[in-house]
């Protein structure tokens, strides 16, 4: 008989292979989770065992002191406020006005659509810092005019954040609705339902985790943005992303506040995220940027 | 909200946006219903992207300083002076400019590169259905969902040279002698990118997650029968079947980093080590310190050219084939 080539049967390299990949995502499971891990256990640790001495994994004195002192040190409090105001009020204007975008691009060859796809991710390239400035003149022009401002209040640096999100919204959406068969549709117009109607109705509870993965990826770029923040939302709407650079300062950086302030800005988040969990996951996985 | 949501579907449907514009009375009923939907969208767009664009070109061939700031129309017109002196790779400028560009084509490389790789793997991974799945594809995505403002400082701190853990345990296993500064000199990038390449990673890897879920089981199994193996099949079948999604993915992450700030402004603030002085960043605390507007402008303009010149290669190359399939 002829020899194997290979010298392990085939059952063997499939043993050996499965433990390959267990030992490989555990891997990638720690460096995902260990900063997570780090964060909230230094927020449990006093400034000597930070800076002074060895680092260690997980020694720590149980010090919750620095989630008194940090609210004393910087307005958490408004500024968390800010930051979840800002990014809720977005995420829902954005959602709105995606969906009829996205629904629009996904149901019907208009002419243009072409352009209006190349637009989209056409914005995706402008680089925030060409358009800060005419942003900035833009707003007081409209103040001198108008009279409403928008500099450094809730409704400018609300709608710059949905013109940011909403065209990779649309993109995202129109892959979601592209899964859903537009026979549906069709029947319930059969049946009497305005074209509105049948997306309000019939199509949007359908794209529902759609919607919801649509909705996370909104909440974070208003969450995280930093360049717009800086010049255009300071005093009373002061962001989260801004205010927490305060706990830097030049001679002292007071990391154990800073951990536990940002352990306390995450947890909310990822509660919001557990909860919504199912439908954000399913969504992701089940069609968004398609092509 | 559904209210306000029928309202504002309202106004946009009855405001006869039509009345004005030849062309759109041109199209068919269905396909104005289709601009009606995207009318709000477009026009944010418009006030949001297009006017300013348009606007930053304008200061860009401008001498718009301090002084002119007010009323920047009354600016002296300089052409292309301005271009012409931040793109002389003589001055100190101009030299600094070029740098923060190659900067941050290495930065957007590397970043490209970990996200793309780990991505893949993580998707691969996640891919061979096991017990738990959901629950670890969930832990995989908590780097993306944890907000970044907040995760960049816990790198800044893993970073740091004495007191940092990444140091300790680089030593502790014998990688290194002594402590290295990550923060300062050109290792700076490297800390960057790797902590960008953590931020970024889940978005990859749950996209690529999407299109191998999405692979037919039956192509698999035709491999199988042709006496493909474990490579075979991700070689002639899994790769050329994810090209779609990876297009897309690629191009978004490179121009996200391209024209990324939050992560060097978080990890490095107002005076970041060269290295690490991106284009962004430079621009910004170019124009914004010595409030050299028009400079400043120009610099952009440069940027956005390079990424415009980048994404229409790759979307003639990749994506534009895809959209136009779908129109016949």
């Amino acid at each position: 008989m002829i020899p194997d080539e290979w010298p392990l049967s085939e059952a063997t390299t499939d043993r050996l292979f499965a433990l390959a990949s267990k030992g490989l995502l555990l891997t990638i499971l720690i460096w995902a989770l260990f900063p997570i891990y780090w964060m909230v256990f230094n927020s449990f640790r006093t400034r000597f065992e930070i800076v002074g001495g060895d680092p260690s994994f997980t020694e720590t004195s149980l010090h919750y002191q620095n989630y008194i002192d940090m609210w004393s040190r910087v307005d958490l409090i408004e500024y968390f406020m800010n930051s979840l105001i800002i990014a809720s009020v977005t995420t829902v204007i954005a959602l709105c006005i995606a969906c009829l975008g996205g629904y629009a691009f996904s149901r019907y060859r208009f002419p243009g659509r072409r352009y209006v796809g190349a637009s989209l991710i056409g914005t995706q390239l402008i680089p925030g810092i060409l358009i800060l400035l005419p942003m900035f003149m833009l707003f007081r022009t409209f103040h001198d005019t108008v009279g409403v401002q928008l500099i450094n209040t809730y409704q400018g640096i609300i709608f710059v954040y949905t013109t940011f999100a909403v065209p990779f919204a649309i993109w995202m959406l129109r892959g979601f609705f592209d899964t859903i068969p537009a026979s549906l549709e069709e029947a319930a117009r059969v049946d009497g339902c305005t074209r509105f109607q049948a997306l309000v109705r019939i199509v949007l509870p359908l794209a529902a985790p759609g919607i919801a993965a649509t909705g996370m990826f909104v909440f974070l770029v208003a969450f995280n943005e930093v360049l717009f923040a800086s010049v255009m939302a300071r005093g009373d709407v002061t962001p989260l992303s801004i205010g927490m650079q305060q706990f830097m300062e030049r001679d002292q950086n007071y990391w154990g506040e800073m951990m536990a302030a940002s352990t306390v800005a995450t947890v909310p988040i990822l509660l919001l995220f557990v909860l919504f969990q199912k439908p954000i996951v399913k969504g992701l996985t089940e069609g968004g940027v398609k092509q | 909200m559904a209210r306000a949501f029928t309202r504002l579907h309202e106004r946009v449907t009855d405001g006869g946006i039509g009345r004005y514009l030849p062309l759109y009375n041109r199209l068919d009923e269905k396909h104005q219903y289709a601009y009606k939907l995207l009318f709000p969208a477009l026009a944010m767009m418009f006030v949001v992207h297009v006017i300013p664009v348009v606007w930053g070109a304008t200061i860009s061939v401008m001498g718009v300083n301090s002084n002119y700031i007010a009323d920047w129309t009354s600016a002296p017109f300089v052409g292309l002076e301005h271009y012409a002196f931040v793109m002389d790779p003589t001055t100190t400028i101009g030299s600094r400019y070029w740098y923060s560009i190659s900067r941050t084509v290495l930065w957007s490389v590397g970043v490209l590169v970990g996200t793309y790789v780990l991505g893949l793997t993580a998707a691969l991974l996640l891919n061979q259905e096991f017990k738990g799945s959901f629950f670890v594809r969930t832990l995989l995505l908590l780097p993306w969902i944890a907000p970044a403002i907040v995760t960049l400082n816990v790198w800044r701190m893993m970073f740091l040279s004495e007191s940092g853990i990444i140091n300790h345990a680089l030593m502790s296993v014998g990688l290194i002698d002594e402590p290295v500064f990550w923060l300062l000199g050109d290792q700076a990038l490297w800390s960057m990118t790797i902590a960008h390449v953590w931020l970024q990673f889940p978005w990859v890897m749950i996209m690529l997650y999407a299109g191998l879920q999405s692979i037919p089981q039956q192509l698999y199994e035709a491999a199988a029968i042709d006496g493909a193996g474990r490579w075979g099949k991700f070689r002639y079948v899994t790769l050329p079947q994810l090209k779609p999604v990876s297009g897309v993915v690629v191009l978004l992450m490179l121009l996200w980093t391209m024209i990324d700030f939050t992560t060097p402004y978080v990890m490095f603030g107002g005076s970041p080590p060269s290295s690490v002085e991106v284009t962004m960043v430079y621009i910004y605390n170019f124009s914004f310190r010595a409030f050299a507007f028009g400079r400043g402008a120009a610099m952009s303009v440069g940027l956005f050219v390079v990424a415009m010149v980048l994404a229409t290669i790759y979307y003639r190359r990749f994506i534009r084939s895809d959209l136009e399939e779908e129109d016949q």
